[in-house]
C-alpha cells in the first residue's frame, strides 16, 4: 500500500516537474524579446495585473564515507535530492492588494511538490504589510527562501540550524511593519496559525501526520550600515500522535508506571529562539547564526545549532568558510525500569526493553562541520557553486549522518563518532 | 581675452565631464524640501519606508552608473544585490526597484511619476521640477 502512495507521488512529482518546465519552455520566449538587459524582472505576458517569476536548482553530491549516508547522499553521485523548480505567479487585483503562490516540484523523496505557498497580500500603506493563506514559516535567516539557493552563498546551508527545523510552512496569518530612520531600517514581523502535515526531525521525514496549533512568533529585523541583526521566537502546541508508541505506553500504564508512559508522549509547548547578526560589506561578508529548540516533551531532547561564516567578494566571485555546530541536550529517560533489564526472566523485561530502546535511538550527540565554498555569479541572475563539507561527529548519533544499513540499532551506532566528507556542484537559476 | 574665455571653456568641458562622471545625484519628482543621508538612500534602495512616500527606481544592472551607485551608495556587490532581491521577492517580502533601460529613460520616468526617486550622474541635466536629494562626493 505505501509502494502504491509512494509511486503515486513520484509519479505526481514527474507531472509537476513536466508541466513546469513546459511552461516555462513557452513563456521563455517572450521573457527574451521583452527583457533583454540580463535583469530578471517579473515578466508580464499579456494579463493585466499578472506577474510570474520562479527559480531552478541543479544539485549534485557525493559523500565519502564509510557507507553512511547524510542528507540523502552517499558515496555514489546523486543529482535528486536538492534539485529543484519552482513558478511564483502573482496576481495584482489594485497596488494593495495581490494574490501570490508557489509551486516547487522537488527531486527528492523527502519533499512533497506542490503549493509551496498561496497567499493573500494587503499593503495599506508602505509601513504596513499583511498576509493570510498557506506562508512559509520564517524560523531562521534563510528557512523561508531555503528553497532559493541563489538567495544564500552556500549549495547546502549549514545543517546543524537549517536541517533541523521542524516544518516549512503554515496556515494562517502575518502581519509586518517596515520603517527606516536616519542611521537605521526596522523590520517587525508577527505570525499567528497551525502546521497540518509531515515533520522533519534532523533534517528526515517523520512519517507521522504532524499537528502544531496555536503557533506563533515574532521576528525583529535590525540593519545599521553594514551590521545586520535578526532576533526571533517562535512557540506552538503539539498535538501530534505517534500511533506505534501505543502498545508500549498503554503497557507501561498498566504496569502502574505512568510517568514513563507519559515520556512516551509527543504533545505539548514547541519554543524555538534564533539570532544572528551579520556584516555584509562590498568586498566581504560575516554571518553568525544561532539557535536553541526547546520541547516539553522527552522525546525530543533540547537542540542548539549554530555556524559562523566568513566570505570575500572578488567580481562575480564570492569564496567563503563556514564553521557549524550542534549538540543536544540530555535525553530525558526515567532510570525506574533500569533493574529489570539485567532481568530477562522478569515479565516487565519487554516494556523496559522496548522503552529504553526508544530512547536509545533518539539523537543525543553533536556534530561538526567546516565548509569551504565557492560562487560564481556568471549572470545577473544565474550562479554556479562548487562545495566542499568535512562532517566531523563530536559525539555519537548527532541525528544528521545516518549509519551504514547496520540499522538504527546496529552494534556501532550507539558509539562511533561518525565523520564525512560531502563534495557539491550546483547550479542556480531565478527568472 | 576674447579667445581666452572659449578656450578656458574648452579645456574645462573634459576635465568638469571627468569629474562629473565620478559623481551621483539621487533626484527625486517631489514637492517637498528634503535632504538624505547616505543611509537613508542606502534603505530606500534596499526596501525600507522612509515616510517620504518616495518610490525608488534604479537602471539596470550592466549598467555603469549603477554600478558606481552600487560601491559608493548601496556599499554592495552587484551579486550580493541580486541575492538579496532574489530573498525579498521569493518570500513575498518586498519587491525590487523598478528598473528602466538607462539615463534618459530614468530622468523621463522621473519627471512623469510624482514620488519617484533615482540616481543619475552630478552632471545629468535635470527637468526643473526635480529635487536632489542626496549628492556623492
Amino acid at each position: 500500500m505505501s509502494t502504491m502512495t509512494h509511486r503515486l507521488r513520484r509519479l505526481r512529482q514527474h507531472l509537476l516537474l513536466c508541466s513546469c518546465l513546459l511552461l516555462i519552455a513557452g513563456f521563455s520566449a517572450s521573457v527574451h524579446s521583452e527583457d533583454d538587459q540580463g535583469s530578471h524582472r517579473p515578466s508580464d505576458f499579456g494579463l493585466a495585473g499578472f506577474e510570474w517569476s520562479g527559480f531552478a536548482r541543479a544539485v549534485a553530491g557525493y559523500l565519502e564515507s564509510d557507507g553512511s549516508s547524510f542528507n540523502g547522499y552517499r558515496d555514489n553521485i546523486r543529482v535528486n535530492q536538492q534539485s529543484l523548480l519552482a513558478l511564483q505567479p502573482s496576481y495584482h487585483v489594485s497596488d494593495q492588494l495581490s494574490l501570490t503562490g508557489q509551486f516547487v516540484a522537488h527531486s527528492s523523496d523527502d519533499r512533497d511538490s506542490g503549493t509551496e505557498w498561496l497567499y493573500l497580500n494587503y499593503q495599506p500603506s508602505d509601513a504596513w504589510q499583511l498576509r493570510a493563506g498557506k506562508l512559509r514559516m520564517p524560523f531562521f535567516s534563510y528557512s523561508d527562501s531555503i528553497d532559493v539557493g541563489f538567495s544564500y552563498p552556500w549549495i547546502t546551508a549549514p545543517v546543524q540550524v537549517y536541517n533541523n527545523y521542524l516544518f516549512s510552512t503554515f496556515h494562517g496569518a502575518s502581519a509586518s511593519y517596515r520603517r527606516a530612520g536616519l542611521n537605521y531600517a526596522l523590520d517587525i514581523e508577527g505570525y499567528y496559525g497551525y502546521f497540518d502535515g509531515d515533520i522533519f526531525a534532523a533534517g528526515s521525514r517523520v512519517d507521522v501526520d504532524a499537528e502544531v496549533k496555536d503557533l506563533r512568533g515574532i521576528v525583529v529585523k535590525l540593519r545599521s550600515h553594514n551590521i545586520g541583526l535578526r532576533l526571533s521566537y517562535h512557540q506552538g502546541e503539539n498535538e501530534t500522535d505517534l500511533p506505534e508508541l501505543q502498545p508500549l505506553q498503554q503497557g507501561l500504564q498498566q504496569a502502574g508506571f505512568n510517568n514513563l508512559a507519559n515520556d512516551l508522549d509527543s504533545k505539548g509547548t514547541i519554543r524555538v529562539s534564533q539570532a544572528a547578526l551579520s556584516y555584509d560589506g562590498l568586498t566581504s561578508f560575516y554571518k553568525a547564526e544561532w539557535v536553541k529548540t526547546r520541547t516539553e516533551f522527552s522525546l525530543t531532547p533540547e537542540f542548539t545549532g549554530y555556524y559562523f561564516t566568513a566570505g570575500l567578494h572578488i567580481g562575480s566571485w564570492t569564496p567563503h568558510l563556514t564553521y557549524a555546530s550542534s549538540s543536544y541536550g540530555r535525553v530525558r529517560s526515567d532510570t525506574a525500569l533500569q533493574p529489570v533489564l539485567a532481568d530477562p526472566q522478569n515479565p516487565l523485561f519487554p516494556i523496559a526493553a522496548g522503552y529504553y530502546q526508544i530512547f536509545d535511538a533518539i539523537p543525543d550527540g553533536s556534530m561538526d562541520s567546516y565548509t569551504l565554498g565557492l560562487r560564481w555569479d556568471f549572470q545577473f541572475n544565474m550562479a554556479f557553486k562548487a562545495e566542499l563539507t568535512w562532517l566531523n561527529e563530536t559525539a555519537p548519533r548527532s541525528g544528521f549522518i545516518e549509519p551504514p544499513s547496520s540499522g538504527l540499532f546496529g552494534e556501532d551506532f550507539g558509539n562511533r563518532k561518525a565523520e564525512a566528507t560531502l563534495y557539491q556542484l550546483g547550479w542556480e537559476w531565478i527568472f | 581675452m576674447r579667445l581666452f574665455l572659449p578656450c578656458l571653456l574648452l579645456l574645462s568641458m573634459p576635465i568638469a565631464s571627468t569629474a562629473s562622471a565620478e559623481g551621483l545625484k539621487v533626484v527625486a519628482n517631489t514637492e517637498r524640501n528634503i535632504q538624505l543621508s547616505r543611509e537613508q538612500v542606502r534603505n530606500l534602495y534596499m526596501g525600507a519606508t522612509l515616510g517620504y512616500g518616495l518610490k525608488p527606481v534604479a537602471l539596470p544592472a550592466s549598467n555603469r552608473h549603477r554600478s558606481m551607485f552600487n560601491t559608493r551608495v548601496i556599499g554592495l556587490a552587484e551579486a550580493r544585490i541580486q541575492s538579496y532581491w532574489a530573498q525579498m521577492r521569493f518570500t513575498g517580502r518586498l519587491r525590487p526597484p523598478t528598473e528602466v533601460a538607462d539615463e534618459r529613460s530614468l530622468s523621463d520616468y522621473l519627471a512623469d511619476h510624482p514620488g519617484a526617486v533615482g540616481y543619475l550622474p552630478a552632471s545629468y541635466p535635470l527637468p526643473d521640477h526635480l529635487t536632489v536629494l542626496y549628492q556623492t562626493d
